[in-house]
């Protein structure tokens, strides 16, 4: 195998030469930075992410500060890395979930929040992680259809990882760093000894279920329409879409227990021009107000503990951070992890392959 | 008129050189977009970090990546032979009705080439689904319960050679519709069966639109990726895809590059021994 870990940081030249042909053939942030009205460049997921973010989060900001938003999607961790060695800026802040803002922090290549604008004590306790700011949490969950387990199905991953006890086809997110930890938890691995990961356990685990694994999914989206078409049984999907397919009617139920939760945080490109003003976005991003409408447009838990003061005791229910389930889910430790995760990745992507 | 800029190739009234001035803008744009990022591409195969050619050397040496390139030459092969298949009838229809036919034909082949190939491919996830129309008319035949067709390789291949039909179809529509009939009512004439003057005299004459429309769906099918990983079965990987990978989780540029290489002079060295062996040349006339 290759020595993955170290690569990033001597890849300057090759790189180098990169960002003078982008540079020259994409001169578009600088041409724009010309303009009487500084621009924002933010990276966001697009689609109904984006359309959320630009009512709660981006239209307040452009109107207080006079400044102009742009955006690029989607999240790309490689281009974070390549624009900070080329110094060619697509975006200057994007979100960066539990394991990715632990190799982004280590490789340097955003922003230090002790050199930012930012009052930390203003903050909740626990908000800035890595330096990043802590935004909303998503969590992937046990969700079945009724209609194939009408008397109950799984509430422990251990038992959705039983085909005997629950036989039927089952999907989970073709991500190495979440499936991995979910197969852990199956095996009766204890969440806080979860990182860094027993990587060949693990696999081990995936092994007695690869059978019942009719596809795996990439697109959020995607992973509802499997549920909702009944193209698989059982599923570990994040929290949006089965509540979505519940409200609709679909004979679905969601388990909360063992829900694992990944957080978003925002970060700011390390060296870009316009980090002052990113960091002032991250601030009125995390709000209360603003990150409680977000989070309620696409069911995400905000971070915020004071969010959940404008939001009603029903849609608190939905979502992975409220106080009764913040008690059931998983929380992950990524920053054990270390850079197991870059090996971890190559080696279910065999995995699947076989 | 070319503007005197006082060159000698156009002093000389060559016309070679006019036509090469004609021809510099997209010389140039190829340059700049297409030769340049590729020489970028074995650049970084080779220089990272520095020299090395072990990008090279794992790949060639892991059965994995081979594998990997099997199966996605593999599934463009099959791919291209049933699309060859289909449209090959289909254009020979619309070129010998003509008329209403024809436009009504091309009209919808054109339809099909303006819609994303992603909403084509989630259409065949509700049309092969477990609720889908397909399984039901199965059942209705009495085939109960009929097999799941989602997440199979049967799925992935049928799609992709609707996608790819249209490609088919106007490659040999256009070398078709400028086959001169009189060729084929002169077999005819001579005594040929209607067999015999399709086999001898239209088929031989339609070859370059053959070639060409295999050339086009089977180097699109290489790059193809997001088919096969929403309906086909979770093995089938495509090198396009493992590309993709190396690059948005692995941040391997390296290895990534030397991949991309690797598929570039595979791809080319089948075209060179098609060419050595059946001589695209002598095809193309």
């Amino acid at each position: 195998m290759t020595d993955s870990t170290k690569k990033g940081m001597n890849r300057r030249s090759a790189l180098k030469l990169a960002g003078a042909t982008a540079a020259l053939t994409f001169p578009g942030p600088f041409i724009n930075r010309a303009y009487a009205r500084e621009v924002l460049y933010v990276n966001t997921w697009g689609g109904p992410w984006e359309e959320s973010a630009r009512i709660n989060w981006f239209e307040p900001f452009m109107r207080e500060n006079n400044v102009e938003i742009k955006t690029v999607s989607p999240v790309s961790f490689a281009k974070l890395a390549a624009q900070v060695k080329t110094g060619v800026y697509e975006f200057d802040c994007t979100t960066l979930g539990d394991a990715d803002i632990v190799r982004a922090n280590e490789a340097g290549i955003i922003e230090d929040i002790k050199q930012s604008p930012i009052d930390q004590s203003k903050l909740w306790k626990d908000a800035v992680f890595q330096n990043g700011v802590g935004s909303h949490a998503f969590a992937t969950l046990i969700s079945y259809r009724k209609d194939k387990f009408p008397n109950g199905g799984p509430q422990t991953w251990a038992e959705f990882f039983d085909v005997k006890k629950y036989p039927g086809a089952r999907c989970l997110q073709r991500h190495a760093g979440r499936v991995l930890a979910l197969a852990l938890l199956a095996d009766g691995v204890p969440a806080d000894k979860l990182f860094p990961m027993d990587i060949d356990r693990a696999f081990a685990k995936l092994e007695t279920i690869k059978p019942a694994m009719r596809v795996w999914w990439t697109q959020g989206p995607q992973s509802g329409q499997l549920l909702r078409d009944g193209e698989v049984d059982l599923i570990g999907i994040w929290q949006t879409y089965p509540v979505r397919l519940i409200k609709e009617g679909i004979p679905v139920e969601m388990v909360w227990n063992q829900a694992l939760l990944d957080k978003a945080y925002w970060v700011v490109s390390k060296g870009s021009p316009r980090r002052e003003l990113a960091w002032k976005f991250i601030q009125s991003a995390v709000q209360p107000e603003r990150i409680a409408k977000f989070s309620l447009a696409n069911v995400y838990g905000p971070l915020n503990p004071k969010a959940f003061d404008h939001i009603s005791a029903e849609d608190a229910k939905l979502t992975p951070t409220s106080p009764e389930n913040i008690k059931k889910v998983v929380q992950q430790d990524t920053s054990k992890a270390g850079d197991q995760m870059a090996e971890a990745n190559k080696l279910f992507e065999r995995w699947i392959s076989r | 008129m070319v503007p005197p800029v006082g060159s000698a190739a156009i002093k000389s009234g060559s016309s070679d050189a006019k036509a090469w001035l004609l021809l510099l803008p997209a010389l140039a744009f190829l340059a700049v977009f297409f030769l340049v990022p590729l020489g970028q591409v074995v650049f970084f195969s080779v220089m990272d970090p520095g020299f090395t050619l072990k990008h090279y050397t794992s790949f060639l040496s892991d059965s994995f990546y081979w594998r990997v390139l099997w199966g996605t030459f593999q599934t463009a092969g099959i791919v291209t032979i049933f699309a060859l298949l289909m449209s090959y009838p289909l254009a020979y229809m619309i070129v010998r009705m003509g008329g209403h036919f024809a436009t009504v034909m091309l009209l919808i082949i054109a339809m099909s080439f303006w819609t994303s190939f992603l909403v084509r491919t989630f259409a065949w996830m509700v049309i092969l689904g477990n609720n889908g129309p397909l399984r039901a008319i199965l059942e209705a035949f009495g085939w109960s319960p009929a097999p799941q067709l989602l997440f199979t390789r049967f799925s992935s291949t049928l799609a992709m050679v609707h996608l790819l039909i249209p490609f088919m179809v106007l490659a040999l529509y256009s070398v078709m519709k400028k086959i001169d009939m009189n060729f084929v009512r002169a077999a005819r004439s001579l005594g040929a069966t209607p067999f015999q003057a399709f086999h001898r005299v239209f088929l031989p004459l339609s070859a370059p639109g053959i070639v060409n429309g295999c050339t086009l769906v089977f180097i699109m099918c290489l790059g193809f990726y997001v088919t096969p990983v929403l309906l086909g079965s979770p093995r089938e990987q495509m090198i396009a895809g493992l590309i993709g990978t190396q690059i948005e989780e692995f941040l391997e540029f390296g290895e990534a590059s030397a991949t991309s290489v690797i598929l570039l002079l595979v791809t080319l060295a089948i075209f060179a021994i098609y060419n050595r062996f059946v001589g695209l040349d002598k095809l193309w006339g």
